[in-house]
């Protein structure tokens, strides 16, 4: 039985073994930067099946809750969908938007609460076919102290069978800040 | 050149009941550090599965959800301890699978951040997500794992390990 580590819900696995799991690049924001991108994904990640990003996020959003947005391979056209599950501390509810031009992967607490990161993580599922649409799923929190705290759980799809090469996230007009945390991971197939 | 990680730090399986766990001079090494525990607890109430960073009682925050297959439902609380979910007094014998996510653990400039599931099986089963906050700048090199009440049972077992970032 394979015991790879294989996204949030599988990370109860065992060790992994170290080469089923393994550390492809961490980018650790020094200054405020617009977006972060993972790119070259065909030879950094090549012969791995999937991938994981693990992450602590802040923006700089002034005085609101903000949105964690990704894109692959540069897309802005209307191409990907998303359905999440979502607590707030009262109840829990479900939406989806469908066909969006963006991915909305969770939420971030923008610059309201000093020093509270977003813990994020996203899974990106079978990242290099060229025979079906690629999906992710992500779960996140919002630990905004000031009136809202939220845990998310986003499914994310991206409906084009092309391998994803590159994968960009972001605030929604908005900065991420210094300190903000990105690690990719390889997680190798059969 | 990629970076084998998801290292094993610490395992621990309970010979007898313990009231807690604790992992101490955690390495610092890492990025993110993974808990996984299973197995029963031994409530004298519905209790909590607690973990408490550093020997710190203040700075806890959550927010869940839970789903107990005819309802949903979700709460934010403060806490004088992470709360990763709640085994039910009337489901004893049953048994929990708790996985808590500890991101940016030894960083020092941010509060920690945790992410976690929890299942308890049995006719009272639940399943849970919480996304949490410590409060707290300093480094998390303890974590200790404590009911909210009743005791850990014998044999449960705690790995924990090291994700390299």
């Amino acid at each position: 039985m394979s015991l790879i580590p294989f996204g949030f819900w599988a990370a109860s696995g065992a060790g992994g073994g170290g080469a089923s799991y393994d550390l492809l690049e961490t980018t650790t924001l020094a200054t405020s930067a617009s977006s972060v991108t993972f790119s070259s994904l065909d030879t950094l990640a090549a012969g791995y099946a999937h991938l994981q990003i693990r992450a602590v996020i802040k923006t700089d959003r002034a005085g609101n809750l903000d949105n964690l947005i990704g894109r692959l391979n540069g897309d802005t056209g209307s191409n990907y969908s998303r359905h999440y599950l979502y607590g707030d501390g009262s109840s829990v509810g479900s939406a989806s938007s469908t066909p969006v031009d963006r991915m909305y992967m969770g939420r971030l607490p923008g610059d309201r609460t000093a020093d509270s990161f977003s813990p994020t993580i996203i899974d990106i599922l079978d990242f290099s076919s060229s025979a079906k649409n690629t999906t992710l799923r992500t779960l996140n929190g919002n630990l905004d102290g000031t009136d809202a705290t939220e845990i998310y759980f986003t499914g994310n799809a991206w409906f084009d069978t092309d391998p994803v090469t590159s994968i960009e996230l972001y605030g929604n007009s908005s900065n991420l800040v210094s300190g903000s945390r990105f690690s990719l991971y390889g997680i190798k197939g059969a | 050149m990629a970076t084998p990680t998801y290292d094993l730090l610490e395992s621990v399986t309970l010979a007898t009941a313990a009231s807690s766990v604790t992992f101490s001079s955690i390495d610092q090494s890492y990025g993110d550090l993974i808990l996984v525990a299973e197995g029963e607890l031994n409530p004298s109430a519905n209790a909590d599965f607690g973990l408490i960073f550093n020997s710190s009682t203040s700075g806890y925050s959550m927010v869940d959800m839970m789903g107990n297959g005819s309802a949903t439902e979700s709460q934010s609380e403060g806490n004088t301890y992470a709360d990763c979910g709640t085994y039910l007094y009337a489901n004893t014998g049953a048994r929990q699978i708790v996985t808590v996510n500890i991101m940016d653990y030894a960083a020092t400039d941010k509060h920690k951040s945790f992410l976690a599931r929890n299942s308890s099986s049995g006719t009272s089963g639940r399943v849970w997500a919480v996304a949490g906050r410590w409060a707290n700048t300093a480094a998390i090199t303890t974590v200790k794992v404590e009911p909210s009440s009743g005791s850990l049972a014998n044999g449960m077992t705690f790995n924990l390990y090291g994700v390299a970032k």
